[in-house]
């Protein structure tokens, strides 16, 4: 049975939802709700290839990134699970002279903010990662507290620490409308029922902009078809992600041993749907043999899909939603919402709770977008 | 790119005769078999078949193999077969199927319509130690003696008195291994009594009613204690039972491999009755995805009589949607259905009597 | 333990070609193009690999390639299936101890 009040719910869980919730929990909100359609980690999170990077190309993401990696590296012992973090860097590359200068760029802001990124040559490339073929690269950089952690695992240690702090979860519960008292919220309609309630927070990934239609809100967030691909496991071979924008890819050995890798679809198809194609197999396939060409044997054990939440400017929407009382939003991130959770989780519940928020995040306000100041992020597959 | 009109997922009972009808409609027909040799658990299985002359009754399964593989003969180029090749995953967008030949040569297939008779996969029992190597599935301990003429063990415990327990434990003792018992967890035996005469006619215990504890050895398996149960299936202490064997087959069912028809997003329904996930389907053998159709253990776990003739009929149609509708369309359509409810009579097959309904469409 | 089986009320076996193989080093004779997994099970050896993480013993299971159980490095080559691949002139099978390394 569903309860009937909460003082917050939150929708979605993902590592989103699980996140505020627990971090709800444990600033002392004790009347929390989340709300999961189908089960927990679901969607976006448990398909995503869970890279955990500082380098970014803006302030906003850098700042963001680097708060997160702090919390990653005591999430286990934090929320008493293991989440399979393993901090072997990112190490990107450039095949193009531009794209050297902004990622040098990129490091310059990143230095400046604490991250300790370099650039570095391709002598010490191949010492990072003796399999690398670097043919046709003009340079890299490395962040060695950059990596990855396992999305199922840490979404189950958010959402057993908030159950343990007395979030109520109910999966397979979808949120069918929310009721608004003039322009407060007065409570949200599942499929099992209704709970009244004065706060929500929207944390529905490529499902936040209907979210948001409840509410006329118009959140301009939408899903993008991104696909994967898992290789079977292996002794460890290479430690870093290997990350390339202009090449378009993403790779890396789990701690597993399996190989994940993807990359960005060459065209952005705004959909949900998460089937696989052999096209992408057989271009990442043929990506991942020029990189790495001694692992050419390896076998592909299974490929997937998953929605990227693509907001305008690559960026999330994070914050109140100033024209309904109540109503928040941490979602559109991207592609980076994995990386981000353990950050944004906790500065929405400072901010749900206290008003204020330890990282100031104002400029991510979903305002921005007809206010047109919009920041692209520059690193991105 | 390799361009068909039907692709047949599985050289097996099922497969080959759906195969052959499809081909004997004027349709182009694939056939791909991980397997190295087509023929699926027929090649295997030495004992004669029930039934009547229509499902080559009295005939062993290695010889029905053989008889269908020269029937399929008979349509020349307008059958393809290729063994030792998985077929990996099928792509919705277009239609395709990704296919790779043992771990060398990748391809791609772009059927009409798809035929999936990929049969089965044994299930085990979690007890302790059932790891072991020497823990094997009944059907695996059937191809290691009756394909490649491998004496399995040397003492041998079978679980499982169901049809496929009975008859592999008479062929073990065929084979020269000494069957220890024959343990089921029911309280009666699953199979044909025929079946269960025969081997207690060579001295083989039959266990009822009693089931694996655990599994010993180190390295391998030595041995292992069986217990009584009770109408709870709780353990009833003091019957433990101490049994020798380097060889433990699990006869304990087997799961239908639906994972194409899962990719391809047909609508499946879990009926126990029939072993798990099936496919929904209607009389044709279509399932909620007008471009697939199945047969055999795939459909439902049966035997592979009743396969053959599922077979049939998936080829018969699907072919038939495609044009090739053969003049005996509707007579042939009907017959494999008599036959099939001639098999499915009696009480051994009255579970699947029970479940075949839930399986089938709604119309 | 094991062996072929020579006599048989039923059936009489159609072997290939004899050729000889190598387990860890050690030389073993068995039938080509038959499952690496039926010569090595008519020779004795049942312990394939070593598991991952608890290192336990494995060996032969379902023997259609679905269960992962068989995998051993056969000619310097991690995870492949002895029960679906067939067994070639001086081929160089080792027992797999834990994931496999592509050398």
């Amino acid at each position: 049975m569903l309860v009937k009040t909460a003082d917050v719910v939150v929708i979605g869980g993902g590592i989103q939802g699980c996140a505020v919730a627990y971090n709800l929990a444990k600033m002392g909100c004790k009347d929390v709700v989340l709300l999961e359609k189908d089960t927990i980690a679901s969607g976006s999170t448990g398909r995503c290839a869970a890279g955990i990077r500082a380098q970014w190309g803006t302030e906003m993401n850098c700042r963001l990134g680097i708060a997160s990696i702090e919390i990653f590296e005591n999430l286990s012992e934090e929320l008493g699970a293991d989440i399979g973090l393993h901090q072997g860097g990112y190490l990107m590359i450039a095949y193009k002279e531009s794209e050297f200068e902004q990622l040098k760029k990129n490091v310059k802001l990143q230095n400046s903010l604490g991250i300790k990124s370099k650039v570095i040559s391709a002598q010490e490339a191949k010492e990072i990662c003796p399999l690398l073929n670097t043919e046709g690269a003009v340079g890299f950089t490395f962040h060695q507290r950059d990596g990855h952690a396992d999305p199922l695992l840490t979404t189950f240690a958010y959402a057993e620490a908030a159950s343990r702090l007395g979030v109520k979860i109910y999966d397979f519960t979808e949120v069918i409308g929310i009721d608004l008292e003039g322009d407060r919220i007065k409570g949200v309609r599942t499929n099992r029922g209704y709970i009244s309630t004065r706060v929500v927070v929207n944390c529905a990934g490529p499902y936040a902009k209907r979210i948001g239609e409840f509410v006329g809100v118009d959140l301009p967030i939408y899903p993008e078809r991104h696909e994967i691909l898992v290789t079977e496991p292996i002794e460890r071979v290479s430690h870093p992600m290997l990350m390339s924008f202009s090449g378009n890819f993403y790779i890396q050995q789990r701690p597993h041993g399996s190989f994940i890798m993807g990359y960005g679809p060459k065209e952005h198809e705004k959909t949900h749907a998460v089937n696989s194609t052999w096209m992408f197999l057989e271009e990442m396939a043929r990506k991942f043999v020029k990189l790495l060409p001694a692992l050419k044997e390896l076998r592909v054990v299974r490929q997937w899909a998953g929605s990227y939440e693509m907001s305008p400017d690559a960026q999330p929407i994070l914050g109140e939603v100033d024209e309904v009382e109540g109503f928040y939003v941490s979602a559109g991130f991207s592609g980076h919402g994995f990386m981000f959770g353990p950050i944004t989780g906790k500065l929405m519940a400072e901010l749900i709770l206290t008003g204020e928020t330890s990282i100031p995040i104002q400029m991510l306000n979903y305002r921005r977008f007809e206010r047109h100041e919009l920041i692209r992020e520059p690193a991105v597959v | 790119m390799k361009e068909t009109d039907i692709l047949v997922v599985g050289g097996g009972p099922a497969g080959l005769c759906a195969a052959i009808e499809a081909a004997r409609a004027g349709a182009r027909v694939l056939i791909i078999d991980d397997g190295l040799r087509l023929g699926g658990q027929l090649i295997k299985q030495t004992h004669k078949f029930f039934g009547s002359k229509d499902e080559y009754a009295g005939t062993r399964g290695f010889k029905i193999a053989d008889v269908l593989l020269s029937e399929l003969e008979r349509y020349g180029d307008r059958v393809e077969a290729i063994t030792n090749t998985t077929v990996t995953g099928y792509y919705t967008d277009d239609g395709v199927f990704g296919a790779l030949t043992g771990e060398e040569r990748y391809f791609k297939v772009k059927p009409k319509r798809a035929i999936i008779a990929t049969g089965a996969y044994e299930k085990t029992i979690p007890v302790p130690n059932c790891d072991l190597p020497g823990v094997y599935g009944a059907g695996a301990v059937q191809t290691l003696m009756n394909v490649y003429g491998v004496k399995p063990g040397e003492k041998a415990l079978m679980v499982g008195a169901g049809n496929i327990g009975l008859i592999i434990s008479y062929q073990l003792a065929q084979a020269g291994v000494q069957v220890q018992a024959v343990v089921e967890a029911m309280p009666k035996i699953g199979g044909y009594l025929v079946h269960a005469s025969k081997i207690r006619r060579i001295g083989i215990p039959i266990y009822t009613s009693h089931t694996i504890k655990e599994i010993h050895g180190k390295e391998h398996v030595e041995g292992a204690t069986i217990v009584q149960i009770d109408e709870r299936w709780e353990p009833i202490s003091g019957t433990e039972k101490y049994i020798e064997a380097d060889l433990i087959c699990l006869a304990v069912g087997l799961s239908p491999l639906i994972e194409l028809l899962w990719q391809a997003g047909c609508k499946m329904r879990y009926v126990p009755e029939l072993g798990g996930y099936v496919p929904v389907r209607n009389r044709e053998m279509r399932t909620s995805h007008p471009d697939f159709y199945v047969a055999g253990d795939a459909a439902a776990i049966e035997e592979a009589s009743t396969a053959m003739i599922e077979g049939r009929i998936a080829g018969l149609c699907a072919a038939a949607s495609l044009g090739y509708r053969p003049p005996d369309y509707e007579e042939r359509l009907e017959g494999f259905w008599a036959q099939l409810e001639r098999l499915r009579r009696g009480p051994v097959t009255e579970k699947i009597r029970q479940g075949l309904p839930k399986a089938m469409k709604e119309e | 333990m094991g062996g072929w089986i020579r006599e048989h009320p039923i059936l009489t076996y159609q072997h290939g070609r004899k050729v000889k193989f190598y387990v860890d080093g050690k030389e073993y004779e068995g039938y080509e193009g038959e499952p690496i997994a039926a010569a090595l099970h008519a020779n004795g050896i049942r312990v394939y690999r070593k598991s991952m993480v608890l290192e336990r013993p494995r060996g032969f299971f379902c023997a259609v390639g679905k269960c992962s159980s068989c995998f051993m490095v056969v000619n310097g080559t991690p995870n492949v299936r002895v029960c679906i691949t067939p067994l070639k002139e001086g081929m160089r099978i080792e027992t797999q101890v834990g994931k496999g390394e592509i050398r």
